[in-house]
């Protein structure tokens, strides 16, 4: 794109600082919303991926299941469902020894009743309450299986949350895009009027509508890198101080952040090429 | 070249022009005269597509009648110079930059394509010397002069000015109508709009006499075209004096 365009678009920026400054920071209050919200959601993403790491199935295995079986069905279930790692009875007892912990109570219990398990862990495409209710139901089909475990209740709770935060995610997302429509429109329509004799005099010569709009669309990208480069430093200084209070609050990884200024740039091209392509027809005949 | 057919334009309950028919060739130089409010302005927004006839047809090379789209209207303008009284030039933008703007309009970026072509053109009106000074910094006289290499540096075949000497002082005016004469001979059809049959006769070329929006009073089509001989200077006290720099337009 030709210099001109941009050296006209920084010459309005500097000609009406007032409304230039009001633009950026009204912009970057709608951008700062979305990055604290992309911040809280990338630590609860982490949070609910350590979490989710944690989902697994616990696949009691009958008392007449033999080596050799339960190697097949090891095999079958790390084709199928994921990596499993077989739990003898010995090494169950020892477990629930160390868990309890009170001699009296395990005096009381007597002989080990516990079974040998395999305990799997899903492949992440099955990692969610549908996908491992079926593969219960089909593991439990296996004459060497006597019943099968997975906690459903708090997967559901976990899936919830999930689609929970998506749901909030595309909610804010969406609000911050309408405040930057908004702001953008009436800022596009006040630079416009207050260049309103420039812009008349350039329709007269013969100017296109594009090369009337093209500064005033830059302008208004210059002003939206200004702004999330605002947000994106706020949210710096909230993670910060967030991190020294709570473990593990960690910044938006680099993808994230380019994402969000690419993403603030993108909408403010689109939002800004639509609004000038109303505000120009108003403007000279 | 401009083709008026049974034209008419209404401003509301104001008839603007009525019924006007007329033509203008190639290369011609004309003159339209007539009182204030009597449809000069309007006559010339038609030919620039600024406004819209209530009824008629309007033909401006090969575009013919009906409502342009914006990019078709963008398209005409730029094929066409338009010469304003009160200028219409950037208070903002020095004497160089307004003449540059209508270049790069023109879809000329390059300073390669810019700076000579808009040089030349400040040369053309004698206000080379001048390029760095904003409008405000010029007499009336030299705005003028600005906004005539402005019109002029896209080379348009057809040239319009609308009261061109309205608010200048008659020296400064003779050397406006001096200047649009200089271009007219290089081969540019220039087409004036003046309230003063004294510049109308300094003009000199065919010309036009409309009074309430319509063509002469009694007088047809034909009778209006009346040429007049053009005369070498608006006001003959002032016609000795250093006339700005000849144009070359059409080299």
């Amino acid at each position: 794109m030709h210099l001109f365009f941009w050296r006209e678009a920084w010459r309005s920026f500097q000609a009406h600082r007032g409304l230039a400054l009001t633009t950026v920071f009204s912009l970057a209050a709608a951008l700062a919303l979305a990055a604290v919200f992309l911040l809280v959601s990338w630590n609860a993403s982490q949070a609910l991926h350590w979490i989710g790491d944690r989902r697994e199935m616990i696949v009691y295995l009958n008392d007449e299941a033999g080596e050799t079986q339960v190697q097949s069905l090891q095999a079958k279930i790390g084709e199928l469902y994921g990596t499993s790692t077989y739990v003898s009875r010995a090494q169950a007892w020892e477990e629930f020894n160390t868990q309890v912990g009170d001699p009296e109570i395990l005096k009381a219990v007597g002989t080990n009743p516990l079974p040998a398990s395999l305990r799997v862990r899903l492949k992440p495409a099955l990692q969610n309450f549908a996908a491992m209710s079926e593969c219960a139901k089909q593991l439990e089909q296996f004459p060497e299986v006597e019943a099968v475990r997975f906690g459903g209740e708090w997967v559901q709770r976990l899936d919830a949350l999930n689609a929970g935060a998506r749901r909030t995610a595309v909610a804010v997302g969406l609000l911050v895009a309408l405040a930057m429509v908004f702001v953008l429109h009436n800022t596009l329509r006040l630079a416009v009027l207050a260049r309103r004799q420039q812009v008349e005099i350039m329709i007269k010569l013969g100017a296109s509508d594009g090369f009337v709009a093209t500064p005033f669309v830059f302008e208004a990208l210059l002003e939206t890198l200004a702004a999330v480069l605002v947000a994106l430093a706020l949210v710096f200084g909230l993670q910060q101080a967030l991190a020294q209070r709570l473990d593990g609050v960690t910044f938006l990884p680099i993808e994230w952040t380019l994402s969000f200024v690419g993403g603030a740039l993108v909408l403010a091209w689109l939002a800004s090429v639509a609004a000038l392509g109303r505000i120009l027809r108003t403007v000279g005949a | 070249m401009i083709q008026f057919e049974h034209v008419s334009k209404r401003y509301g309950e104001r008839l603007a022009l009525d019924d006007v028919s007329w033509r203008m060739n190639e290369g011609e130089r004309v003159c339209v005269l007539g009182h204030s409010a009597a449809g000069k302005t309007t006559l010339l927004r038609l030919i620039t597509h600024e406004t819209q006839p209530t009824s008629g047809t309007i033909a401006i090379g090969t575009l013919r009648g009906g409502r342009l789209s914006r990019a078709h209207r963008a398209l005409l303008r730029r094929t066409i110079g338009v010469i304003y009284e009160d200028f219409r030039l950037l208070g903002d933008r020095s004497v160089f930059e307004n003449v540059a703007l209508a270049v790069r309009i023109a879809g000329h970026f390059s300073d390669s394509d810019v700076i000579p072509r808009t040089l030349r053109a400040l040369e053309e009106v004698g206000l080379h010397g001048k390029q760095a000074a904003l409008p405000g910094e010029l007499s009336f006289g030299e705005r003028q002069r600005c906004a005539i290499a402005r019109a002029i540096v896209n080379r348009p075949a057809i040239l319009l000015a609308d009261e061109p000497t309205g608010a200048l002082e008659p020296r400064s005016a003779s050397e406006v109508l001096a200047l649009l004469g200089r271009i007219h001979q290089e081969g540019a059809a220039v087409l004036l709009g003046t309230t003063r049959p004294e510049v109308a006769e300094a003009f000199g070329g065919r010309r036009i006499v409309l009074e309430d929006g319509r063509l002469r009073e009694g007088g047809t089509p034909e009778h209006a075209f009346m040429p007049v001989p053009a005369p070498q200077s608006f006001e003959a006290p002032h016609a000795a004096q250093a006339p700005p720099a000849p144009y070359t337009g059409g080299a």
